[in-house]
């Protein structure tokens, strides 16, 4: 198998410029930026993910420029709108492929995305670096797949650590966003919660288009649980949290870190009071990768909070940049600096190293947080 | 037993929330025998123009009301005085493919001026919570039911007591007949659609404070229930509209309650199903009510097709074949190769929508049956993936077949939205028969393209396997049309009536079909499990149902060198328009409807 000879070089510039991409021969000067290739959705259903993947990047980009870019060259992406549809994102995939000036590939967002592209990346010998794919395969997908997303078998663990023995719940009740992220990390959670000693009275997978939880929550009351777990993102987590509320169920809630944004609390109002977070970074964290994250974030975007979609995109950026250094610009050297690089400063693991036998990061930080007055804060430890 | 209570409660009140919808939906279905699948997109433009009127003017809640609605109505006029209105002597499927048009550029002109981010829109009734049995209500939800119920009762007034209502009924019965006897048909049209989409507006309006969240992904969701609850009480049946919204929340909630959480639009698209078996009308529609769709061919109007001669068939067929020799890069095979695999389910569609009457909205279980036939033979009994392929179009047009078989005596609007919920049924069950589709975590490592032994991984072989695939069955589909069978399925399409009158068995043609069809769709789908290596539930959705039927209507229905020029272009399309980023589908919705507007007969024309 050839990955890059002459003829893909030749193809791959024709390509772009059939493509109506602005390529020249001068696209190999060392004064242009090294380009990253970026698959995921602006528009269609998870187009809101791909937006907060941006603001996340961009701010990263600019502290990169700031410090002197890489060996002096400025590095930038083409973000490509994928709508994490897999029919797109093989197009794209072979788009960057034959692109000579694509050094790396970031995305896709939703694994049937993502690991339908796989293949076509490992055959080009193009890193495929998925920071939100947590699917356990992913990175089954061959030596050129590599991802920085928290492993479900790592984060799991550490919020049923808090659910059950800081908080001291014993029955729980599961609901689960019913994709593969949310049934992996379902299987992790119940299987941790148990050795920590609770029981999982009810288990409950919804569809991401789900809106309406009252009689899914009439299963929960009827189980009698004294605690919810919820495996969601912050849309449907704060409709589940308002409509528990609604129908009076008073138990104690526990969100996986997926919730961990400012919309969580502006969507659930009130109901999302005293809900417990797990999560990977907090706002105060004394951490000096975190306070210049948010410091960074709030100051380019007007005030805004960051979430941990724009977390994983920020970091996903600056973990580019540590293997880009290492690495040049060659797409095989690229791939065995992944190998190489160690602890980079990450908002989610502290610093992070790659583990070159899964090509995943272990070791994610935890803060356990609670919603107090309307805010996330550390959880000072009172019951609720 | 007080969870039964609160669960015909609970069911209850979301039927409330869907009521809104499917009353608009109702109404317009009344009148022009259209469903309207920009409804959804009104809602949407309705909870966003809330959200402004709340948020930043801070309008009290009447007057946000009132705002909403003109905002939302003046919407429904502009769609129905430049989108629909000009396609109405056209064929009756142009106006569905417009509305479908309308939606995505609505839909995206919000995501482009409000982010797709979601959004709080909060509730500006008291936060009082009354307790029924387990559980309590709202304000919110008495003036959603308030909403919902009196709407359904003034226009029930409206249409049975007043002489533009009579005037809508009349129009609705037979247009013709009501224009010669004076009927101003086009006011008409404007008023219903006025009220249609200002009742869409502020339900959007009402459904986003009632979960005090908006975003744009509401409005496809919303056109599914509405619909699903309209059919269930009788398409155009307004006040059957409301009570087919309250079955449907019962028997989601009740799925619930027995099977769980993930088994709830499982049962959704039961019932519809059920129901349009047992009484295709609808649950209340009276004995006496005129036949849904007009009796015969108008809902798939003959045309002229353009003839390509067959020597420029044969160029371009040879010229597409030495493509890969040429220096085109990765990327345009790529996209050539997925509007070949378009072109495949184009082809299947294209047979029993167009050949023989039958609208598919369900086309893409035909492609995830195939896919996961030939996906767990090759990885779990090692069938060589040639096979494993074949066998996925055999496996797709047996199950296909069965599935789709009950929806064979309905007919027109009906066959769409049985379709579209068999379609849904097979991704649910997908979902949830985890021990053999391993559910929501998909199946991966799944080996790659192979012919003989010799695996197929470089564009360029995937791109000759699949093409030659596609020729393969186009050639044998022109065969097809040509032959007796042709004749039967046209014959049963344009009268079936009169074809039954000759004697055909028209389940027995329709099934033939649908095997035909249903093998096509399987092997596309066989062949995109390979070429992706991964596949879950959500591979093979709704939106690629519809895009198949966007495909179909646009290169003309029954045309087989339409269909696959068809997915040319819309495969094509969006990856042209990448360079507007944000833009594409917005350029892509645009482009659609100017295509439905000067070419309603398809690119090629209907065979």
């Amino acid at each position: 198998m050839s990955n890059i000879n002459r003829r893909t070089l030749v193809k791959g510039s024709l390509a772009a410029m059939m493509a109506g991409a602005v390529s020249s021969r001068s696209a190999f000067a060392d004064t242009d930026p090294i380009m990253l290739g970026v698959s995921g959705p602006l528009t269609g259903p998870n187009a809101q993910y791909g937006t907060q993947w941006k603001q996340g990047f961009d701010l990263a980009l600019d502290e990169i420029t700031a410090a002197g870019g890489i060996n002096g060259r400025k590095l930038a992406y083409q973000f490509e709108d994928s709508q994490s549809d897999p029919r797109q994102s093989v197009a794209i995939a072979q788009k960057f492929v034959s692109d000579p000036k694509i050094v790396l590939e970031l995305g896709d967002f939703s694994s049937p995305a993502s690991m339908a592209a796989s293949p076509i990346y490992q055959r080009g010998g193009l890193v495929q670096f998925g920071f939100t794919n947590s699917h356990p395969d992913f990175t089954k997908g061959g030596d050129f797949m590599w991802s920085t997303s928290v492993s479900q078998a790592d984060e799991q663990p550490l919020l049923a650590r808090y659910a059950v023995k800081s908080l001291g719940l014993k029955k729980l009740a599961v609901l689960h966003l019913n994709t593969d992220w949310g049934r992996t990390s379902r299987d992790y959670f119940n299987n941790a919660a148990k050795e920590y000693g609770a029981e999982i009275v009810v288990t409950e997978g919804y569809i991401a288009e789900e809106r309406d939880f009252r009689s899914t929550l009439v299963r929960v009351r009827d189980a009698n649980p004294d605690g919810l777990v919820l495996i969601s993102y912050y849309s449907d987590g704060a409709l589940i949290a308002r409509q528990a509320r609604q129908v009076g169920l008073k138990q104690v809630i526990c969100a996986a870190s997926s919730v961990y944004s400012p919309k969580f609390i502006e969507l659930g109002g009130d109901a999302v009071e005293d809900v417990h977070v797990g999560t990977r970074y907090f706002p105060e964290d004394p951490r000096p990768e975190v306070q210049k994250f948010i410091a960074g974030f709030k100051k380019k975007y007007n005030g805004l909070e960051p979430d941990a979609f724009n977390a994983y995109a920020y970091d996903a950026m600056n973990m580019a940049a540590a293997v880009l250094k290492i690495g040049g610009t060659d797409r095989k050297a690229i791939r065995d600096a992944f190998a190489k690089v160690k602890d980079v400063p990450s908002v989610i693991f502290g610093t992070a190293t790659f583990d070159v036998a899964t090509r995943r990061v272990k070791g994610a930080m935890n803060a356990e947080l609670v919603v107090r007055k309307g805010q996330f804060a550390l959880w000072d430890g009172k019951p609720t | 037993m007080s969870s039964w209570l609160d669960y015909t409660i609970n069911g209850l009140i979301v039927g409330n929330v869907y009521a809104l919808v499917a009353v608009g939906l109702a109404l317009i279905f009344g009148v022009s025998r259209l469903i309207n699948f920009a409804q959804g997109s009104i809602y949407l433009v309705g909870a966003y123009i809330g959200w402004v009127a709340v948020v930043q003017l801070h309008t009290p809640l009447p007057l946000t009301i009132i705002v909403v609605a003109v905002v939302a109505a003046v919407v429904g006029l502009i769609i129905e005085r430049f989108g629909l209105r000009p396609l109405q002597n056209s064929v009756r499927i142009a106006p569905l493919l417009a509305t479908i048009g309308i939606s995505f550029v609505l839909d995206q002109l919000v995501m482009l001026t409000f982010s797709p981010n979601p959004r709080a829109l909060p509730s500006q009734l008291p936060d009082v919570r009354f307790q029924v049995g387990g559980g309590t209500i709202g304000p919110l939800d008495l003036l959603i039911a308030g909403v919902g119920i009196s709407s359904a009762l003034l226009l029930f007034v409206f249409l049975r007591y007043t002489k533009l209502g009579w005037a809508v009924r009349a129009a609705s019965q037979d247009r013709d007949a009501a224009m010669q006897m004076g009927v101003d048909v086009n006011r008409v049209n404007q008023t219903v659609f006025g009220i249609a989409a200002a009742l869409g507006g502020v339900s959007g309006l009402l459904v986003g404070m009632y979960y005090n969240q908006i975003d744009t992904a509401m409005s496809l969701q919303a056109t599914l229930k509405g619909v699903v609850a309209e059919v269930v009480g009788g398409a155009g049946n307004v006040p059957g509209a409301v009570i087919g919204s309250m079955l449907l929340g019962l028997v989601e909630s009740y799925g619930v309650a027995v099977f769980g959480t993930s088994y709830r639009n499982l049962f959704a698209f039961l019932l519809l199903v059920v129901v349009l078996v047992l009484r295709p009308n609808g649950l209340f529609a009276s004995a006496r009510q005129a036949p849904p769709e007009p009796l015969t061919g108008t809902f798939i109007a003959p045309s002229r097709p353009v003839r390509i001669p067959r020597w420029a068939l044969a160029v371009a067929i040879v010229a597409l074949a030495i493509l890969p020799l040429l220096p085109v890069s990765f990327y345009i095979l790529q996209t050539l190769i997925n509007a070949w695999l378009l072109g495949m389910l184009a082809l299947s569609l294209t047979l029993v929508a167009g050949t023989i009457g039958q609208v598919s909205l369900g086309h893409a279980a035909l492609l995830a049956i195939g896919a996961y036939t030939s996906a767990l033979l090759s990885l779990t009994l090692n069938v060589p993936v040639g096979l494993a392929i074949m066998a996925g179009g055999l496996m797709s047009a047996a199950l296909g077949t069965i599935l789709i078989s009950p929806s064979f005596r309905l007919r027109g609007h009906y066959v769409s939205i049985a379709t579209l919920a068999i379609g849904e049924i097979v991704s649910l069950v997908i979902l949830n028969w985890e021990s053999v589709t391993r559910g929501p975590i998909g199946i991966s490592g799944i080996p790659p393209l192979s012919l003989f032994g010799y695996d197929l991984i470089s564009p360029a072989s995937v791109y000759w396997f699949a093409f030659a695939v596609m020729v393969v069955l186009a050639l044998l589909q022109a065969r097809l049309l040509g032959s007796h069978l042709g004749r039967c399925f046209r014959a049963i399409r344009d009268d079936d009536i009169a074809a039954r009158a000759y004697g055909l068995s028209l389940n027995r043609y329709k099934s033939l079909a649908f095997i035909f069809g249903g093998f096509a769709a399987g092997v596309s789908g066989g062949i995109a499990a390979h070429l992706y290596s991964y596949i879950n539930h959500e591979t093979f959705n709704t939106q690629q149902s519809i895009l198949a039927l966007t495909v179909v209507i646009l290169g003309g229905l029954g045309n087989v060198v339409g269909a696959i020029l068809g997915a040319v272009a819309l495969v094509g399309l969006p990856e042209v328009f990448r360079i507007a980023a944000e833009y594409r589908i917005l350029i892509y919705g645009i482009v659609l409807l100017l295509l439905v507007r000067f070419r309603p007969q398809g690119l090629l024309g209907t065979i």
